[in-house]
């Protein structure tokens, strides 16, 4: 395998520099909220880790289509991918919106239509890993993923409109609240700031991450290869 | 009333703070181990796989 290409290791030290920038916005520069206190400060990398799950089952779609259309394994592994950057994140926005809730409405759950979707959303792709796993054939095992990775899609929409179309405890941050919605408060310019400078910087990390998981899979790629090479 | 909620303080959540952020921090720590871990797997691996193709 080639060497790490000069413009990951830019990208590398980039996504560092912005996340300690980030972290430092977050308990130096964004005020205490009035009600909650500290706890609040989670949600500005709460927010930018559902975000990255969203964008990172968004690009797997793509990859998806991709595949479908053009055959090459190349899209698998993008898929393969960016499911698993995404999983992980989507269950870090999970367990630590779980920890928000307990602070602030206290409860750690509660079967909200935005928590249900998101737990749903989460447990639909797991089951790609576990459903991928069982198909020896390489590209039967991609057209699978495929269109798996199109279909699940339908639920990341689904938890993202969740709250705006059914009655939720769940605030609104983009947009106009829901009626029944505690915890909501009103982001003060500090705020916002750091709300959208984290979720550019989790983009990146996406990104950075992306093209290492790549990395990773082309090289698993070429193990398969050879393994099979090798036994026949 | 009014008085009363403007000098009540903010809820003391600082140990859900430190929770969700020992959460956040601690599985992105763990996701990008991993990444590494199995990237050095697997060029161990297809190392062997390069010599055991050779003979």
């Amino acid at each position: 395998m080639e060497s790490k290409p000069r413009m990951l290791v830019i990208l590398d030290v980039i996504t560092s520099l912005l996340f300690l920038t980030a972290v430092g916005m977050v308990f130096f520069y964004a005020p205490l909220e009035a009600v909650m206190g500290q706890v609040q400060r989670v949600f500005y990398f709460h927010v930018a880790n559902a975000w990255v799950g969203m964008l990172g089952f968004m690009v797997a779609a793509i990859s998806g289509i991709a595949y479908l259309r053009k055959g090459d394994r190349k899209w698998d592994i993008v898929g393969l991918s960016a499911i698993e950057i995404s999983f992980v994140f989507f269950f870090t926005a999970i367990v630590s919106g779980s920890i928000w809730a307990r602070g602030s409405w206290g409860t750690w759950w509660t079967w909200d239509p935005r928590l249900t979707t998101a737990a749903i959303c989460e447990l639909v792709y797991a089951a790609y890993f576990l459903l991928r796993q069982g198909i020896e054939d390489p590209d039967r095992r991609a057209r699978f993923g495929a269109v798996y990775a199109i279909l699940s899609f339908i639920s990341v929409p689904l938890t993202f409109i969740s709250i705006r179309i059914f009655r939720t405890i769940h605030p609104v941050i983009i947009g106009a609240g829901g009626s029944g919605a505690e915890g909501s408060f009103d982001m003060s310019p500090r705020m916002l700031h750091t709300f959208i400078f984290s979720l550019i910087t989790f983009s990146i990390i996406f990104a950075d991450l992306l093209w290492h998981r790549i990395r990773l899979g082309k090289l698993a790629e070429e193990a398969e290869n050879l393994r099979l090479k090798t036994l026949q | 009333m009014i008085n009363t909620l403007l000098l009540q303080a903010p809820a003391e959540t600082t140990r859900y703070l430190v929770a969700g952020y020992t959460v956040i921090f601690g599985i992105m720590f763990l996701y990008i181990i991993s990444l590494i871990v199995r990237t050095r797997n697997l060029k161990r691996q297809l190392e062997l796989l390069k010599e055991l193709d050779l003979e």
